[in-house]
């Protein structure tokens, strides 16, 4: 009896030892600690010994038992933690799956970003049609009917009455018409000019116009508030000046540039808008008292900032929506 | 429209003034100057060169090895013409020189094995004549070493300015003088009209009638005699062609320096081709066509305004002379024009001929009728000066009804009620003194100045406060950093479709922005289309009718650059006529519309996966999570698919009986014109039906507090019995406790039989107020087995 536990006790040893899955450990605990392993036929074999001997190899098989159970589960959490980490195994380097980002066009992220400038300094956001009537569009904005200012927009035209409009102007008049002042709006929307498709034109492109109408507005409170502007978005130590120019529906008119230095060229000055006071002309128009009343304009053109922004040179990269394009917006 | 500083200088002393401030003023003033050539810089390493020495090329017959003295050092040059001989004075470009010509830049070189340290030039070459036959050999008195500027005279600056429409005035040498004199507060210089007139009346040799008075409020006419037709002085040519016109004849040449001067158009008739000496200016009437002096035969209109002699027409008022009057080397008696005619006349006349001329292009703008004489006389006095000649004394002057000075009242206190800034009383009167107002009357509140006719842009108060800001200076006007808050009520009219970008960005789509003008054959496929008068070309003819043929041609591009899988959307607007005729905006829509695709596969062949290819199942969730963002209110659908042109199938969407859009695969062949082999699934709704779907008021709803109970069954079904059919039928049958239906595996298998489907269903079980008994869970759940056996002779599984 003795030497059988000796040998039990030996052999279990040795065989856990090299022990290295929980499959094989388990085949051990069945053949030494099962139901009708080893140990359990050691217990039978101790019910049959004389009762003299029963205090003696009673003790030695309870060190044993527990000898062997506690080298088994101390093995036993060894393979199970092992094992555990195997399946565990994050090949960090392979790629994530896939999804689809999604954007807004980049014209459209541009146009956000002018509106939420402009709705910062109190600006509603006001739209209309594309398809216009040539009042609108012309006549009630003081372009008179066979008036060389109308040279300065190739218009589409639907018949004499209607054309595709060339500015979000109309959207001024309709405004107008509508409130009375206060009238604080931005008006963005896509605009036709009759040109040729070529890298640095297309037949429409996006503006935004921009329209306050009060009493005791001023051209210096336009200045300030387009420098404002003009700072929010290109960058507070911008350099910039004001030209006057001329639009029929503002008087005095202005062009405003700010200095372009791109890296490693030549800098110069480069328009970014036109503005100016709405002229007395077309606030009569719309029934507005220009003594009582004054108000300032101003638009400007989305493609050629974005252009600039993002170094785009190809104005129909816009419209090609090539997917590679999109997604890198 | 080009100055030269050269020329301009003959007006204004612009003495310890620098160009660029110049140019820097005036710009600021509105009179863009849009591009500078410094010729003195375009001949920045060419100087005069003493020719030593000729000897043949050894390797070259028709070369020559040339040493050459620049002033200071001695060049081998290697020089080809035929002309180049020792002693000469002639051009040197070094090595350096950009050649005007070409732009070819001088390099030292090697040619035929001989080294070369620059180029002797050609007047081509210099841009200065088209002469190439040899090299450019000056004057001998010449110095080596002076620059090629000085000795040839190229030291002038030209600058080419962009005129707004409102700037007729400033057209010309002396207008563009009359803003900078302004500016600098110095005075214009008129020259002198010094001359000798012959005893001979100009009225005795001809005579001029005025039929369209409203047309032709003013022609002056004035004779000069005897005159020799030849080419221009050196002084003429220069000055024309330093503004990029080429000389004619002397005559010609005149005209053309007196507008680029003054700005009057002039034109210059043969006085002996003028049938009884007489010009007659009215429409055009039953004259169908004129020859112009280009050769080119024009059809008239019957109210172009036309110049007529006793017979026949001369020229096209405004626009352009006849071949039949125009100054040949023959001729000998001039009567000179200086009109002032109709602006939109010679507009309408302009634009419909498609001829716009320099004359046409001044008139239009409207020139100036108080100029006429002093241009006319001014003419004369060069014509006697270059062609000879007797100037007869006096003009024929037709001005039917003279116009009047307008005079204007300028308050003072609207300068700073408009520009936010003050303009000193004095700066006041002294900036529109020095724009040629004239004072009229002045007191502490206001003044009132009279407008010379040449400012058809300066009629109201507001027109001189114009002049004022633009000539003290746009930079004076502070830049303030305070804003006046209005509290109107504020609104965002985009912000509906901006909420739309944003779910759809969220579900995956890229936004996209196409044409709105298609062909008209595709833009009538899909609609009632509206064309456009006068397109660029036609497959632009036509506003779109629908968003699909844009978004069509933008997979196909994709395609072709292998972009096979594709989330896109567009919103935009579409238009279609309801009328024939449009005449309001009620005989046409405009709508905005959003179409959004899906094609390809939703994830490529990647790691993780295989085949995922997009299918309706695939756009219909989208599309109804994009719903879910706009309402709550459950979207409906017809059930019933149609097929037609642009669908192979497709449902409605319905919000409470109402249509909201469209979904389906689209047609085949319709992809297949645009040369798509995938399928492609679209979505297509009208925006402004959607934004105007009510938004209910979010309510918060109380979480439940008693456990969910969920059974799950599933049903052996024939194929055709659909999912809403089976759903529908457990619904009906359940009690109230049931809240939610989920099909979670739906499969067919051999095993299940031939034509029959498994479809497995998860119900969710809940009462608001109270734990459910398994009892009564179970009995709603064999009523709905039993029913749904019953109605589609179906098997429960398992």
């Amino acid at each position: 009896m003795e030497q059988r536990i000796i040998e039990i006790g030996e052999s279990f040893t040795k065989e856990l030892d090299i022990v290295k899955n929980s499959k094989d450990l388990e085949e051990i605990r069945i053949k030494f600690l099962g139901r009708n392993g080893l140990l359990s036929q050691l217990f039978e074999d101790f019910k049959s010994l004389p009762k003299e001997e029963k205090p003696k190899f009673g003790q030695t098989l309870n060190v044993l038992k527990n000898d062997l159970q506690n080298k088994f589960d101390a093995k036993f959490n060894e393979v199970s933690a092992s094992e555990k980490s195997e399946k565990s195994f994050v090949d960090f380097t392979l790629p994530g799956k896939k999804k689809s980002k999604g954007s807004k066009h980049i014209l459209i992220q541009t146009l956000d970003e002018i509106k939420n400038i402009f709705k910062g300094l109190g600006f509603s956001v006001a739209t209309g049609p594309e398809l216009e009537s040539d009042y609108n569009n012309f006549e009630a904005l003081n372009f008179p009917a066979d008036h060389p200012a109308r040279d300065m927009q190739d218009t589409f035209f639907v018949n004499p009455d209607f054309l595709l409009r060339t500015h979000t102007s109309p959207v001024q008049i309709r405004t107008m018409q509508k409130y009375a002042p206060p009238i604080r709006i931005i008006i963005p929307g896509k605009v036709y000019r009759n040109e040729a498709v070529s890298m640095k034109s297309y037949c429409l492109f996006h503006q935004v116009e921009g329209l306050y109408v009060d009493k005791d507005v001023t051209f210096a409170e336009l200045k300030g508030t387009l420098v404002s502007f003009a700072k929010q978005l290109y960058g507070n130590d911008i350099q910039y000046r004001f030209r006057a120019s001329f639009f029929p529906f503002t008087e005095p008119s202005a062009e405003m540039d700010i200095w372009w230095q791109p890296a490693g060229k030549e800098g110069r000055w480069l328009e970014i808008l036109g503005c100016g006071m709405v002229d007395p002309n077309v606030l009569k128009n719309v029934g507005i008292d220009p003594e009582v009343y004054s108000g300032y304009a101003f638009g400007m053109g989305v493609e050629r900032m974005a252009m600039r922004k993002y170094g785009i040179n190809d104005i129909r990269n816009y419209f090609d929506n090539d997917k590679r394009f999109l997604e890198q917006f | 429209m080009k100055i030269s500083f050269n020329w301009l200088k003959e007006y204004i002393d612009l003495s310890g003034i620098d160009i660029q401030e110049v140019i820097d003023k005036v710009t600021l003033a509105g009179l863009e100057i849009e591009e500078v050539i410094d010729q003195s810089k375009m001949f920045e390493n060419f100087v005069i060169g003493h020719v030593k020495e000729v000897k043949k090329h050894p390797n070259a017959d028709k070369l020559h090895l040339c040493v050459v003295s620049d002033g200071v050092n001695d060049l081998k040059i290697v020089c080809g013409a035929p002309n180049v001989a020792e002693n000469q004075k002639v051009v040197v470009a070094k090595i350096g020189a950009v050649i005007p010509e070409n732009n070819f830049e001088i390099s030292k070189a090697k040619i035929r094995g001989e080294e070369s340290f620059g180029m002797l030039c050609s007047e081509r070459e210099l841009n200065i004549s088209a002469n190439h036959a040899g090299i450019f050999v000056l004057d001998n008195e010449i110095e080596a070493g002076t620059t090629a500027a000085e000795a040839i005279g190229l030291n002038d600056v030209i600058i080419e300015v962009a005129i707004t429409p409102n700037r007729q005035d400033a057209l010309s040498h002396i207008g563009f003088a009359r803003d900078v004199a302004a500016i600098f507060n110095r005075p214009v210089k008129f020259p002198s009209l010094d001359i000798n007139e012959i005893d001979e009346e100009s009225s005795s040799l001809a005579s001029v009638e005025i039929l369209d008075p409203d047309l032709c409020p003013r022609y002056v006419g004035k004779v000069v005699k005897n005159v020799v037709i030849k080419e221009s002085p050196e002084w003429l040519k220069t000055r024309l062609k330093c503004i990029g016109l080429r000389p004619i004849n002397n005559v010609v040449d005149v005209t053309n320096f007196v507008m680029h001067e003054v700005g009057q158009p002039l034109h210059a008739f043969d006085l002996d081709y003028l049938s009884g000496s007489k010009v007659v200016v009215k429409k055009a009437g039953d004259d169908k066509s004129f020859t112009t002096l280009d050769s080119k035969k024009r059809e008239l209109q019957a109210n172009d305004l036309m110049i007529c002699d006793g017979q026949k027409t001369v020229a096209i008022a405004g626009v352009m002379g006849g071949e039949n009057s125009e100054v040949t080397v023959n001729t000998k008696n001039i009567l000179i024009e200086s009109a002032f005619f109709n602006p939109s006349s010679v507009r309408k006349t302009a634009k419909k001929l498609g001829l716009q001329t320099d004359a046409s292009y001044r008139f239009e703008r409207g020139t100036d009728p108080e100029i006429t004489v002093w241009a006319a006389k001014r003419t004369a006095q060069l014509i006697q000066l270059t062609a000879g000649g007797e100037i007869c004394k006096g003009e024929i002057d037709a001005y039917p009804v003279k116009f009047e000075l307008k005079k204007v009242e300028l308050r003072f206190e609207r300068i700073s009620k408009i520009l936010g800034y003050d303009v000193p009383n004095e700066k006041v009167t002294e900036i529109l003194t020095n724009l040629g107002f004239e004072i009229v009357s002045k007191n502490n509140e206001s003044v009132t100045v009279a407008i010379p006719l040449r400012r058809h842009d300066v009629e109201r108060e507001i027109d001189l406060i114009e002049e004022l800001a633009r000539i003290y200076g746009y930079e004076k006007i502070p830049d303030i950093e305070r804003v006046k808050v209005t509290l109107e009520p504020k609104f965002d009219e985009t912000a509906f479709e901006n909420q739309v970008r944003e779910t759809l960005n969220g579900l995956g789509f890229y936004e996209i922005i196409t044409n709105s003008l298609l062909s008209e054959t595709v833009s009538n496929r899909f609609g009632n289309s509206i064309g456009v008068l006068n397109p660029q070309n036609m497959d632009m003819s036509n506003l779109r009718t629908s968003l699909l043929p844009g978004m069509l041609t933008t997979i196909s591009r994709n395609l072709k650059v292998k972009e096979n899988n594709l989330q896109l959307f567009e919103i935009g607007k579409v238009f279609n006529k309801k009328n024939d005729v449009i005449k309001s905006f009620d005989d046409f829509s405009e709508d905005s519309m959003i179409l959004g695709i899906i094609t390809g596969r939703s994830i490529d062949t990647e790691w993780y996966s295989k085949d995922n290819n997009f299918d309706f199942y695939d756009l219909k969730g989208y599309v109804y999570e994009f719903l879910k963002s706009i309402t709550d209110k459950e979207i409906e659908h017809s059930y019933k698919s149609e097929s037609n042109q642009l669908f192979e199938y497709s449902v409605k969407l319905e919000l409470d009986g109402e249509e909201l859009g469209i979904i389906g695969k689209l047609n085949d062949e319709l992809c297949g014109g645009y040369d798509i082999e995938h399928p492609v699934f679209a979505f297509n709704f009208n925006l402004e039906k959607l934004s105007s779907i009510p938004v209910e008021e979010k309510k918060f709803k109380e979480l439940l507090k008693y456990p969910k109970v969920f059974r799950d069954l599933a049903f052996v079904i024939d194929n055709n019995i659909t999912h809403n059919e089976v759903s529908e039928t457990i619904k009906s049958g359940s009690s109230k406790l049931l809240h939610n239906i989920k099909l979670f595996d739906i499969f067919q298998s051999e095993s299940l039989g031939e034509g029959k489907k498994s479809l497995a269903f998860q119900l969710e079980y809940f009462d608001e107020t109270r734990t459910l008994t398994e009892d009564e869970v179970e009995k709603d759940f064999k009523n709905i087995i039993k029913n749904v056996e019953k109605k589609f002779n179906a098997k429960l599984r398992g």
